[in-house]
């Protein structure tokens, strides 16, 4: 997989948002009104203070504005949790939408090109990266917004009251934009650095912790334990190195606050005592100086919000750019998406083949060259040939998993893979649950007796009928499944309860233990004297003897055998 | 909580460490309320003195304290900031090392079957996360939780000193209610929800691989859709639960700021009632209120931590369980067999936990020197006969007993390290010429005198890549350097081509000449030289 540009990564997050605009602008305009909430507390703040004091206004009378500043606090923690609420509905929707479209691109792909990845590979993208979205749009995205929009709402409330003083906050951060550089620049190689530490220690822990009864055979259990104490001590130094350069851009944040605040004091006051006599220092009065100084804070708090949301977006930018490489691999792999073809004769009781080529997209020759093949339904086909010949594409292909690259698949008359069929892989699938839920995956309405038959016919009677429940007993017990021919006749189980008429079977009988084996065979036979028509690959030759017609496959041609 | 008991204790250890981090997070905290206090103090200060001036009244004001007092913590607030960040910083990786190496010394104890019910991949990545959450414990929790209350102490301490005690005792009285609704009140709200969401997410993280597993299955049946669709129902219900969680944390996040306001503006109002009767000067009065909204920031990080506890907890709990010591007295000293005799097993049965027996009445002796195979088609139990044997798995009954061995498992199982370092584990004392003789024996000898660091060179993902017929005979040669006179080999060919494997069997009779070998593998040919072959039935 190659990762795609940043900017094509930073281009879905946007669309993404775009995609669940009105819950993010939602997350911001409460979070707007709660930073004016907050305005109006500290307005209403500096004039009891000024009333009282200045004007000497006894406390009694002072009993409205202490009612408002009441209120206008409720109202700031109402805005605080709406924008909460806001925040992680939005999340929720956004990491909705990404994983139907992950599923999207897995079911464009087929069976094929995602059966060629580690499923606990694919399964981590689909929960942990897109879980890995939730900080970036529930925090970091809406943040990016308020830490513009509430500064410059106090800006301009300063500048009203006092321009010097808004100056000051002005000065002590000289461009917002520039200071969110310096934070963010400072905050990625942070993150950068303590996510690879400890995802480095992580998997020199994991390793060691994968092979301990290996260690534990060779009695070197405690040589290992000093190895990762060891080793975990030197990335701690190392790390602690960058890290104290790293976390100078937020002291630099910090330092600006603080001088700003300080200074900001320290003018009011001199201000308020007749001292300056320039600019707008003599209409200083306790209410705007003390009103000013309420807010300073305020207008770096965004800022510093933004700064420690900072690894959200960090995680983000690596989960979609590994979700995104996913997207292009599989695209790449599956090719140009099935085209139309036009019916010809009536070909409902046959599988036409005409003229059917396939290239893999990677291939530098065809693995199939100019296929012309009639097979009437009912037929019990065997396809022989060396491995690598192109015994499993021509299954594919005709299960629709893999589109021609050139010529037609006719399939009793429909395009391949547009109706259900039975499919049966090298290996075998079971889910957690009881012996019926496994079957009733393919076939939602079976009846219990359908599903027992089923069971009994591949061989797995006896199993159910030894556990306490029977068919409505866990599949699984304790975390062990069942062996590989076990979970391949329950394949097989599930192709008799739902009485498909093509059947099509990957080396059914390959790796199998004797009885297993034993158990498949009769199973074909009976699917085949009921009138199914099947197709499978296979060596075996108590299978080929089952067939009705037997097919050589190789180097991209088909003749009878 | 009892769960987190030992983690904790783990953590408390480094006292001195913790303590003076928090000395610098309480220094950063107080040097910020501070700041604005004293320039509240300042402001009123000034406006009321600047008004006497005004009025020609003689009047003077200490400008160097205060002015000294502000820049003093405009400073101190960014100096103790950067160190307590550095500082902590390196506590936390300190911890880390710790509780990992902690946690791998009571894996090491651990029962084994304990840990093999759990399949291999999902219990590690969910060790890994259990393990994370340990990590911050210290910093996102019992730092600011403790802080918290001395901080809000120190205030109430102010206002007593300042005001009077009843408003001291109102103070507190606010700051605790604030607390408990930040911490316990959000704990008590989430835990059942962040309880169960790692296990949902495991159920989900199963559901996805089997959805993946039976993909071709489902799509030909037609169910393809419907069963993706159940799958986003199930993720969408999760992450529903989660909003729930974490909107409850907003509220409560919003319910203790407003708490703590709302002190802010009794402080203020109890002061003007202290101001009217002389009690209190104009400047200390607008001093408090100031303090108190500053403290909005010490609980700010609180209700997303305490919002995480049930998970951390739910994360020792299985940490706990997953490191339970072995009860099995005695299995790693398999009694010794009668002279002459390598291996003595009678009536055994071999059987995992309460599943059915693999074997039953099973005997087998193997003499010193004697070379026996086992063959056996998969599922046979081989594997699991290997593991008895070789005194990984204790037989449920009968009698087992045998000289000590060295065992090549049917898994290969190598480390992200050098070659020099997974090949020593056989044999620690080894030679480097003894390294190379062995490495020539499973015909890998000229593989890696052609790598430029020869036996430092890094195996596994991040270093030189093995094939895994490679990585098997790593893995055989590290167990021929034991210098053990039994040896037991578990399908030792796997994924080595058969040339190969005739060439590496030849020698692997000369170097293991005198030496008693059990060889167990699916066919014949996959067996080094033998004496005699049994052969196991399904």
């Amino acid at each position: 997989m190659t990762a795609p540009e940043q900017r094509t990564t930073r281009r879905w997050l946007t669309e993404l948002a775009d995609g669940n605009r009105r819950w993010i602008q939602g997350t911001v305009l409460f979070g707007t009104l709660a930073g004016v909430a907050t305005i109006g507390q500290m307005v209403l703040l500096a004039l009891i203070v000024y009333r009282g004091l200045i004007e000497k206004t006894p406390v009694s009378h002072l009993t409205y504005l202490f009612l408002a500043l009441i209120g206008a606090m409720a109202v700031r923690a109402l805005f605080q949790g709406l924008q909460t609420r806001m925040a992680t509905h939005a999340s929720a929707q956004v990491r909705r939408a990404v994983r139907r479209q992950i599923h999207q691109h897995w079911q464009a792909a087929g069976p094929i090109v995602t059966g060629q990845e580690s499923a606990g590979a694919l399964a981590r993208e689909w929960i942990d990266h897109v879980e890995s979205l939730h900080g970036y749009f529930a925090r970091f995205l809406p943040q990016m917004s308020l830490s513009v929009i509430i500064p410059l709402m106090i800006l301009a409330l300063v500048f009203w009251l006092d321009w010097l003083a808004a100056i000051f906050l002005l000065l002590s951060a000289p461009l917002i934009p520039l200071f969110m550089a310096l934070v963010g620049m400072g905050a990625e190689k942070l993150n950068q650095q303590h996510f690879e530490t400890i995802s480095r220690l992580s998997g020199q822990f994991l390793d060691k912790v994968r092979g301990l009864t290996t260690l534990q055979l060779f009695g070197q259990t405690e040589p290992a334990a000093e190895i990762i104490e060891h080793r975990s001590d030197r990335y701690r130094k190392v790390t602690m190195k960058t890290l104290k350069v790293a976390f100078l851009s937020s002291a630099v944040l910090e330092f600006f606050s603080s001088v700003a605040i300080a200074v900001i004091a320290i003018y009011i006051g001199f201000g308020l005592l007749g001292y300056i006599e320039f600019g707008p220092a003599d209409e200083l009065t306790l209410f705007n100086g003390l009103l000013i100084l309420l807010l300073a804070p305020e207008f770096f708090q965004p800022l510093r919000t933004l700064s420690q949301h900072y690894h959200d977006r960090a995680a983000a930018l690596g989960a979609s750019a590994e979700i995104l490489a996913r997207f292009q691999q599989f695209e790449q792999e599956a090719g140009t998406p099935p085209r139309a073809v036009e019916a010809k004769t009536d070909t409902t009781g046959t599988i036409e083949l005409q003229d059917v080529t396939f290239r893999y997209a990677d291939a530098s020759a065809d693995l199939l060259r100019g296929l012309s093949l009639t097979i009437p339904r009912g037929q019990a086909i065997a396809l022989t040939g060396p491995s690598g010949g192109g015994k499993s594409t021509l299954l594919h292909l005709l299960a629709g998993f893999l589109t021609p690259s050139s010529g037609s698949i006719q399939v009793f008359g429909r395009e391949p893979g547009s109706f259900s069929f039975g499919w049966l892989g090298q290996r075998g699938f079971l889910v957690q649950g009881t012996w019926a839920d496994n079957l009733r995956l393919t076939s939602p309405d079976a009846s219990d007796v359908a599903i027992e038959t089923a069971l009994k016919r591949v061989g797995l009677g006896d199993l159910v009928n030894g556990r306490p429940e029977g068919i409505d007993s866990p599949i699984s017990e304790d975390g062990r499944g069942l062996s590989g021919g076990q979970a391949r006749r329950l394949s097989l189980a599930r192709i008799f309860v739902a009485d498909y008429d093509l059947i099509l079977l990957d080396e059914p009988t390959a790796g199998l233990d004797a009885d297993s084996e034993i158990f498949v065979l009769e199973s074909l036979h009976k699917l085949s004297e009921a009138g199914k028509t099947l197709i499978f690959s296979t060596h075996h030759h108590a299978l080929l003897s089952l067939a009705d017609r037997i097919l050589a496959v190789n180097q991209g041609e088909v003749s009878d055998a | 909580m009892r769960d987190l008991t030992p983690w904790l204790r783990l953590i408390l250890k480094r006292r001195g460490r913790l303590f003076i981090g928090a000395l610098l997070i309480l220094a950063t905290l107080i040097s910020g309320i501070a700041l604005l206090a004293v320039s509240g103090w300042f402001i009123t200060e000034t406006a009321l003195v600047g008004l006497l001036l005004a009025a020609g009244v003689k009047a003077t004001i200490d400008l160097y304290v205060p002015g000294g007092a502000i820049r003093f913590f405009a400073v101190s607030r960014t100096v103790a900031r950067y160190m307590e960040r550095v500082y902590n910083h390196d506590t936390v990786l300190r911890l880390l090392t710790e509780i990992r190496t902690t946690l791998f010394r009571k894996l090491t104890g651990a029962s084994r079957t304990g840990r093999s019910r759990l399949s291999g991949a999902q219990w590690l990545s969910r060790l890994t996360s259990d393990v994370d959450a340990l990590d911050t414990l210290y910093l996102r929790l019992i730092a600011p939780a403790a802080l918290a209350l001395v901080v809000t102490g120190l205030v109430a301490l102010l206002a007593w000193v300042l005001f009077d005690g009843t408003v001291a005792i109102a103070i507190l009285l606010f700051g605790l209610l604030a607390f408990l609704i930040a911490t316990a009140g959000v704990f008590f709200r989430t835990r059942d929800l962040a309880f169960r969401q790692s296990d949902q997410q495991e159920a989900l993280r199963t559901a996805v691989v089997e959805h993946l597993e039976g993909f071709a299955e489902l799509r030909a049946a037609g169910r393809l859709g419907r069963h993706g669709s159940w799958l986003l129902r199930q993720a969408h219900q999760m992450n529903v639960e989660q909003t729930r969680s974490e909107t409850r944390v907003g509220w409560h996040q919003a319910a203790s700021h407003l708490v703590l306001n709302l002190s802010a503006v009794f402080a203020l109002w109890a002061g003007f009632h202290l101001h009217e009767s002389a009690h209190l000067t104009g400047p200390v009065l607008v001093l408090l209120p100031i303090a108190l909204l500053g403290l909005v920031e010490v609980y700010t990080m609180l209700p997303d931590a305490f919002g995480k506890l049930g998970g951390t907890l739910a994360a020792a709990a299985r940490l706990n369980r997953d490191t339970t010591p072995a009860n099995e007295s005695g299995t790693d000293e398999a009694p010794l067999p009668s002279n002459g005799i390598a291996i003595e097993a009678s009536g055994i049965t071999v059987r995992h936990d309460d599943l059915p027996p693999l074997l039953t009445h099973f005997d087998l002796t193997v003499a010193e020197g004697q070379r026996l195979g086992i063959v056996g088609p998969s599922g046979s139990g081989k594997s699991s006969l290997a593991d008895t044997l070789a005194g990984l798995l204790p037989p449920t009954q009968g009698r087992l007993a045998s000289i000590p061995c060295a065992y090549l498992t049917q898994q290969t199982v190598l480390f992200e390290d050098t070659l020099r370092a997974n090949l020593i584990l056989g044999n620690p004392a080894a030679s480097d010429a003894e390294l190379w003789q062995v490495l020539e024996l499973v015909s890998l000898g000229d593989r890696f005198a052609k790598e430029a660091r020869q036996l430092d060179t890094w195996l596994g993902s991040t270093g030189s890549r093995l094939s895994g017929g490679e990585a098997r005979r790593v893995a055989l040669a590290r167990v021929l350097l034991t210098p053990r006179s039994l040896v037991i080999l578990d399908e030792p060919f796997t994924g080595v081509d058969s040339d190969t494997r005739e060439q590496i069997i030849k020698r692997m009779d000369r170097w293991l000449a005198g030496k008693t070998v059990l060889s167990l593998a699916h066919g014949p040919d996959a067996l080094p030289t033998t004496d005699r072959v049994m052969h196991l039935r399904y």
